[in-house]
């Protein structure tokens, strides 16, 4: 079955646009960072960040300007806590104002805040934050799509240490029972927990084999290398296929900063005047040892 | 020697928790402490007795599950999380595998109420009402960071579980002076002393009550506050002597659903009792999914901050009897 594409094929950028899309998206989660009071959580924003610009500028089928369209491709965004990560991705795609997420994120009111919220938000597919949720949900929407016929693709992002619930295993068993090949997850394999490094504590390894033992379709890739998750995006079954798929994105938690990655106290945290500008002279620097 | 704290400082409930499972686990070689990745604040524990700590990941229900495994054989565990993720993810958990048995485990964790600005998914709500309902279950709710403390050591000797519910335990206002009331689980405190109506309240909005009180006492209005800092067992005969020391009039606050908490708990005793009051509101939250904000900004919004205690203490003493 040919999916429905609600864009041409050259509307899609290049892996340099993707790749200056993505810093973009760095530079305004740091800014947010800097400049809003509370916590954010910016070091699974910034290993998340390279996944969600190629989903949204790349992969997904949605379009900023008919948000329930019917065929457009659902983003179930499971590790909740990244969500200024996916409202400054949809905003930069064009679904929100940039403007209004810095001038209103967490104030009484306003529609972004830490976790995303589907009521105040028209636009973002679930209400997630509660981790272990979003695959679930994810797995009830593409059963709901193979129901109606609709060849659309529903895809889930989840973080590594989230994949400790159980809810995420018998999820992954009910989408291989019922042979979802429009279901596709994307693990932000960072390698870290809240206040542990992975394998310390709770150990993940063989990782890629649990999910091939559940049956699934395994995608391990670099999750920073824009060429290859654009190449994993292409290599995603056809919707009517009957595997799910999971694309393990292999990342580093604050990727980008230098002070920041790898550093289980940049879980969650804000930055000062001071700190923002050392965190953008940081992905400066790293930005330019990469295109070098 | 022990830091004394006067009224109105702050202080971190979290680092009280820290240091006091530091020192019990010093004097009960039986105390465990587990964590489903909210372990920040047990680190001293952790790097002390790493033999009796464990942190399953991002696991709720097994960490919950496997306390009351270690509690079947004798040893105390203490559960230390998200309440909203403690109190529903792992529900079945705490009802069948912990109270069931009625073993001493320990339930403790913040983000009770709207606080913290996480928004829905993070507000523990519903919890008191969901944990009032278990048999076995002894229910508490701590607005004092350093009563904190107190409860955990009290607890140690308790033959069944308990959950203790804080805010977000990063800076919480001290309330009371070390010794200035007998804490006791399962006896409310007399926080102010008054004639004219009383509030009771519990958790992080007492010191909103409090402040209520003040403002009232300038109008010559004598306000008693009472810290139903356990609900359950709830103190019923403190109920009964306020009813009939304040004329009847009651408010209820509290940082939870208006109904299903404290209010339904009193409101329970007072019909079962067949005490008659002159006056009786309740404040806490509507059923709504409350947004973001900042913790006082949602109390205003959602009717329970501090002028509409004021206004519903004040309609509570202007009430015909
Ligand atoms: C059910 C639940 N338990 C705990 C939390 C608190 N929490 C938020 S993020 C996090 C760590 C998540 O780790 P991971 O899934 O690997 O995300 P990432 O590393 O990408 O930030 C924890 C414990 C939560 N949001 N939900
Ligand atoms: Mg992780």
């Amino acid at each position: 079955m040919a999916r429905t594409s609600l864009r041409s094929a050259e509307d899609r950028p290049s892996v340099e646009e993707l790749e200056d899309l993505a810093f973009e998206l760095r530079s305004k989660l740091l800014h947010l960072c800097g400049t809003y009071e509370g916590a954010v959580h910016i070091g699974g924003d910034l290993s998340a960040a390279d996944i969600f610009t190629a989903l949204f500028h790349y992969g997904l089928e949605v379009d900023p300007s008919d948000i329930a369209n019917p065929e457009r491709d659902r983003f179930v965004l499971s590790k909740g806590h990244a969500a200024v990560c996916m409202y400054i991705t949809m905003a930069i795609r064009g679904f929100f104002s940039y403007d209004g997420i810095v001038e209103t994120y967490g104030k009484l009111d306003s529609a972004y805040g830490m976790h995303p919220c589907k009521v105040q938000l028209p636009g973002v597919e679930a209400s997630t934050g509660s981790l272990g949720h979003g695959l679930p949900l994810a797995v009830g929407m593409a059963l709901g799509a193979r129901h109606r016929g609709e060849d659309h693709r529903v895809v889930c992002l989840l973080g590594d240490g989230e994949t400790g619930e159980g809810s995420v295993w018998e999820a992954a068993m009910a989408a291989r029972s019922n042979e979802l090949g429009n279901l596709v997850a994307f693990i932000d394999r960072n390698r870290q927990l809240m206040t542990s490094f992975a394998e310390e504590r709770v150990v993940f390894e063989p990782y890629a084999d649990k999910w091939r033992a559940f049956g699934w379709n395994v995608i391990e890739t670099d999750g920073h290398d824009m060429a290859k998750l654009v190449a994993a995006i292409d290599a995603l079954p056809a919707t009517d296929s009957d595997r799910p798929t999971v694309v393990i994105a292999e990342t580093v938690k604050g990727k980008g900063v230098d002070f920041m990655e790898h550093n289980l106290a940049w879980h969650a945290g804000s930055l000062g005047a001071a700190d923002l500008e050392r965190a953008m002279a940081s992905l400066e620097a790293n930005r330019k040892k990469e295109t070098v | 020697m022990p830091v004394t704290f006067t009224f109105g400082e702050m202080l971190s409930a979290r680092s009280v928790i820290g240091t006091t499972l530091a020192e019990l686990g010093a004097e009960h070689e039986n105390l465990w402490v587990l964590t489903p990745d909210i372990g920040a604040t047990l680190v001293e524990f952790r790097d002390t007795y790493p033999d009796r700590f464990l942190d399953v990941g991002l696991a709720e229900q097994v960490c919950v599950g496997i306390a009351a495994g270690l509690a079947y054989d004798g040893n105390i565990p203490v559960v230390s999380g998200m309440l909203p993720f403690l109190s529903m993810r792992a529900l079945e958990q705490v009802r069948t595998d912990v109270c069931y048995p009625n073993l001493p485990v320990k339930i403790i964790g913040t983000h009770g109420g709207l606080v913290g600005n996480g928004g829905s998914t993070h507000y523990a709500v519903e919890d008191l009402a969901i944990m009032c309902s278990l048999t076995n279950m002894t229910v508490t709710s701590i607005g004092d960071p350093l009563m904190v403390g107190e409860i955990l050591r009290q607890s140690m000797s308790m033959r069944g579980p308990i959950y203790i519910r804080l805010a977000v335990g990063k800076k919480d206002m001290v309330l009371y002076e070390p010794g200035e009331h007998e804490v006791r689980i399962g006896k409310g405190i007399v926080a102010r002393e008054g004639t004219d109506a009383t509030i009771f309240t519990h958790g992080t909005v007492v010191a909103q009550a409090l402040q209520a009180a003040d403002e009232l006492a300038k109008d010559g209005r004598s306000v008693r506050v009472v810290d139903m800092f356990t609900l359950k067992p709830i103190d019923e005969d403190l109920i009964a002597q306020c009813a009939e020391e304040t004329d009847g009039r009651f408010v209820v606050l509290e940082d939870h659903l208006a109904y299903g908490g404290l209010a339904s708990r009193i409101a329970d005793v007072l019909a079962d009792r067949g005490i008659h009051l002159t006056a009786f509101e309740r404040l806490g939250i509507p059923q709504v999914y409350a947004g973001f904000g900042e913790d006082e900004e949602l109390r205003d919004k959602h009717g329970y901050g501090l002028d509409a205690t004021i206004a519903a203490t004040r309609r509570v003493i202007a009430a015909q009897s």
